[in-house]
Order: structure tokens, then C-alpha cells, then sequence
């Protein structure tokens, strides 16, 4: 038996309830086919999601997925350039035309990028910065906050390492949201297929919480009171960071693990909530910021 | 005694990265560990910190290097920490990670002329220690006097900062760590 997990036609965050919906449960009992011949779209964040969950097949010793590339040769072009088709052809059964990899587009900061460990996010880190400064400087960033926004990617990219227990993926994207928000926007897509946010702390924080322990209480507990499973008292501080330094440069982090969903909501997002519980379960966690290059109107 | 220790050497050593960053809790171990390394076989009683080869650094690392260095030297009065070369966005780092932990490690920005105090300190131990990173070896009298403040007041701070080992104590005067 086969699975079909339907990729959303346009597949960013917002679809990401819809797309973990698609899997019934996990482990996955049967064969998973990831049908994006339909999809437009994918941003940093569903091409992650995507690898996450083939990911996720792969450790529980699952068949192989099969995926099926978009139609639109554009598209698939695009793929390419993301650097998604590398990595999905190690975790998939491609099919569809792959296209031959060009470099990235000018809006890819980051190209769809495994981390394994600490070495990946050094080179995460300078690839960004050696690359990206100057694409930065044209989106429109201060200085100061490109120094905050390399340094937030790579508190993001070390939670993989240190809480997840598995491998991740980052990627990175400028774009033009002049129309939803006036200014551009570059974003940090981040994805693990690890053990999620609530086993992370439950060793530690579980008993705090009682029968309110849950994926969000999980998520509360990381990111309201920067607690982590290490009894170090100097840890925690890389969600602290993060947060700080959204605040100062007026951006967005959802993070979603398990069944929920937590977001620091900026003035200018008048649509989203800070928790949303009860959603489709989807493996490790997802990360996303997303930060406005001039203050929105 | 004055030990330098330049940390984009130590990076170079311990990672094989060709960049700059000091990024990661193990980088940061790592580096760590050859500090005290050093600083154990110099026997020097001050090490100055020189930041100013290395571009990022992230708060994990900065927890990693500075905070557990000072707390592994805490039982060591006559160790002094000073961190030199900062840019601005490696101070606040820095100050960051000292601040969560409540401890205070004396700092020479890229750009200044004289010592700051990052970290956890309170507004007397602050503006204490201003008043002796200026004026240099001061009694706790004068910087009452500078400060408009009661002699107890200004001895009061002036021994904190001396017992978090933010300036030295010697002939009876509080004195600023030194740097060259």
C-alpha cells in the first residue's frame, strides 16, 4: 500500500498543517508517495519540511519515498537551484526530470544546507556571511542587524545539534513582500526530524508541569523561560538571543514541534497567534524567522 | 604578568574552518580549553583575551569560552580575565551570557580608551570601577570624593569589584587591570 502525501500547490508555512495532515501518523505504516506534480511554490520552509519528513522515514527504517517532481520545468529548475533535488535524491525515489543544478538564484542566501553537526554550522555561518552580507546590505538590513541575523541562524541551526539528535536542514531566502508588508523580507527555514521540543525537556521540565505537559507547554517552557534539558546554568541562551533580537529588528519566530505550534507575533502580522495547539503531529521541529528589512508600515 | 591570548589563533588550532566565527558550544570548548592550557603553563596572574581576529561570535560560544572561563578561574584569586579587541556586537554578546549567570569580566572595546565592566554588576560597582579604570590606582577615599559619595559606600564597591577580581588590590589602593 501506498500512501499519497499531496505537496500543497503553494507550500510555505501556512500549508504545513495541511501537508502534516497528509501523513495519517508516524511512524508512517505504508509507503509515502510525495506528489508535487501540482506545486507553483515551495519556500525555504516546505523544502525542508519535505527532506524533514523523508528524514524521518529513513531512521524509522521505512521504505524509501517516492516523490514526484513538479510538471512545470521551471519549477523543477528552481528545485534545483535551491539545492533541494541534491539532498531529496538521497532520501527519494525521484521521479520526473531532473533538471541539471545552476548555481542559486540571487535571492538564495543559503541554499537548502544538511547540519550534522557543530562543523556544518560553521559553514553554514560563513557561507552566509561571505555570501550573503552584501545581498543583505541590498534587501536592505542595517549592519548591525546582519551581525544579529548570522548570529540568530546560528543559535537555529545549533539546536539541531544539541537537542534534536539527528540530522537537520537550513535554509535561507530574501524576498519581496512589498505588496503583504511593504518591505522585503529575508527568511531562515529550519527543520529536524529529531526528537521534538517535549522529550527534549520532559527529563527535566515534565514533572514541573504535571498533566499540563504537552508539546506547547514544551514550547512555552523553551521559549518564555528559556529552559533547556542541560542542567548547565548557562544554557538556554540561544533561544534567548533569537528572541532578542526579533524584538530589537521588529521579525518573527514560529516554531512548531509535535502538535504545536508557538509564534512571537510582530505588530505587522495581524493574522497569526502566538499558540496553536491540536495540530496534525509532525517529527523534530520546524523554525522559521522571518525578518522584515526596514521597519513595516 | 600579562599572558595574550589570541583567540582567532586558537580558533584556527582547534577547528579546521577557514572562517572567523567563533560559533558553537564544542568550538567554543575547545577553545576554552586551550586558554586554560596556556594559561597554566605561563603562570602569568592576568590574561588578556584579544577578540579582535574573530568576527562572529555567537552566545553559545561566548557562554562557552568567557562565562565557564571565569567560573573554572573563580577559585583562583590572583587570576585576572581581560578581554580585549570587542566589537560592539561581541560585547553585547558577552554581556549577554555574563549578565544570565551574574558574573563581570572587565573589557576593552575595539574603540575605547579605558575599561568597561560587562556583565552583572550593580550601579555603585559600575561606576566604581569607571572611576578607577580613569584615574588609575585610587584609596576608596578618593573615589568617594569623586563620586560625591560616603567612604563606605565606595568601599563597599570598590571590595566587590576586587573580590570578582575587576580591578587589583595593592598597597592599599585599587588599582585597574592592566593591559600593557
Amino acid at each position: 500500500m501506498t500512501r499519497i502525501v499531496e505537496i500543497p500547490t503553494s507550500f510555505d508555512d501556512r500549508a504545513m498543517d495541511h501537508y502534516a495532515a497528509a501523513f495519517g501518523g508516524w511512524p508512517a505504516g505504508e509507503r509515502l508517495l510525495f506528489d508535487a506534480r501540482g506545486t507553483t511554490w515551495v519556500s525555504p520552509y516546505g523544502f525542508v519540511a519535505m527532506l524533514t519528513a523523508a528524514q524521518a522515514v529513513a531512521e524509522a527504517r521505512g521504505e524509501r519515498p517516492i516523490l514526484y517532481l513538479p510538471a512545470s520545468e521551471d519549477v523543477r529548475r528552481y528545485w534545483a537551484r535551491a539545492g533541494f533535488l541534491r539532498h531529496a535524491a538521497e532520501l527519494f525515489e525521484v521521479h520526473g526530470k531532473v533538471p541539471r543544478a545552476p548555481s542559486g538564484s540571487s535571492d538564495t542566501l543559503l541554499e537548502v544546507t544538511p547540519v550534522r553537526g557543530s562543523d556544518d554550522v560553521h559553514d553554514v555561518v560563513g557561507r552566509v556571511q561571505e555570501g550573503a552580507s552584501r545581498i543583505l546590505l541590498e534587501v536592505g538590513l542595517e549592519a548591525k542587524a546582519t551581525i544579529g541575523f548570522t548570529m540568530a541562524l546560528s543559535e537555529a541551526c545549533q539546536n539541531i545539534v544539541e537537542h534534536a539528535g539527528t540530522t537537520g536542514w537550513v535554509a535561507v531566502q530574501a524576498y519581496d513582500w512589498r505588496r503583504r508588508l511593504g518591505t522585503r523580507v529575508v527568511v531562515i527555514a529550519v527543520s529536524d526530524s529529531g526528537i521534538g521540543f517535549r522529550r527534549s525537556l520532559e527529563p527535566t521540565q515534565a514533572r514541573r508541569f504535571g498533566d499540563r505537559w504537552s508539546d506547547a507547554t514544551a514550547l512555552e517552557a523553551a521559549w518564555i523561560q528559556n529552559v533547556s534539558r542541560f542542567r548547565d546554568p548557562g544554557r538556554g541562551q540561544g533561544l534567548a538571543g533569537i528572541k532578542r533580537y526579533l524584538g530589537r529588528w521588529d521579525g518573527k519566530i514560529t516554531i512548531r514541534s509535535g502538535t504545536a505550534r508557538l509564534a512571537n507575533v510582530p505588530a505587522w502580522d495581524r493574522e497569526d497567534v502566538p499558540m496553536t495547539e491540536q495540530l496534525p503531529f509532525f517529527p523534530g521541529a520546524q523554525v522559521q524567522v522571518i525578518l522584515p528589512a526596514l521597519a513595516p508600515k | 604578568m600579562i599572558q595574550t591570548i589570541r583567540l582567532g589563533h586558537l580558533l584556527r588550532e582547534a577547528v579546521t574552518t577557514p572562517y572567523r566565527n567563533l560559533v558553537t558550544r564544542p568550538t567554543g570548548a575547545a577553545v576554552r580549553g586551550r586558554i586554560e592550557r596556556a594559561l597554566a603553563e605561563s603562570g602569568c596572574r592576568t590574561a588578556l583575551l584579544d577578540f579582535s581576529d574573530v568576527d562572529l561570535l555567537d552566545l553559545s560560544c561566548a557562554d562557552e569560552i568567557v562565562a565557564k572561563l571565569l567560573l573554572v578561574s573563580a577559585p583562583c584569586p590572583d587570576r585576572y580575565v581581560v578581554l580585549w579587541g570587542l566589537r560592539d556586537d561581541q560585547v553585547e554578546a558577552i554581556d549577554h551570557v555574563l549578565s544570565h549567570q551574574h558574573l563581570a569580566v572587565a573589557a576593552l572595546a575595539a574603540e575605547a580608551a579605558v575599561l568597561d565592566v560587562l556583565g552583572a554588576v550593580d550601579g555603585d560597582a559600575r561606576a566604581a570601577f569607571g572611576c578607577v579604570a580613569e584615574r588609575g590606582p585610587v584609596s576608596a577615599g578618593a573615589v568617594a570624593e569623586a563620586l560625591a559619595w560616603a567612604e563606605a559606600r565606595a568601599r563597599a564597591a570598590l571590595d566587590l569589584l576586587a573580590a570578582r577580581r575587576l580591578v587589583r588590590v595593592a598597597g592599599g589602593a585599587f588599582h585597574p587591570l592592566l593591559v600593557a
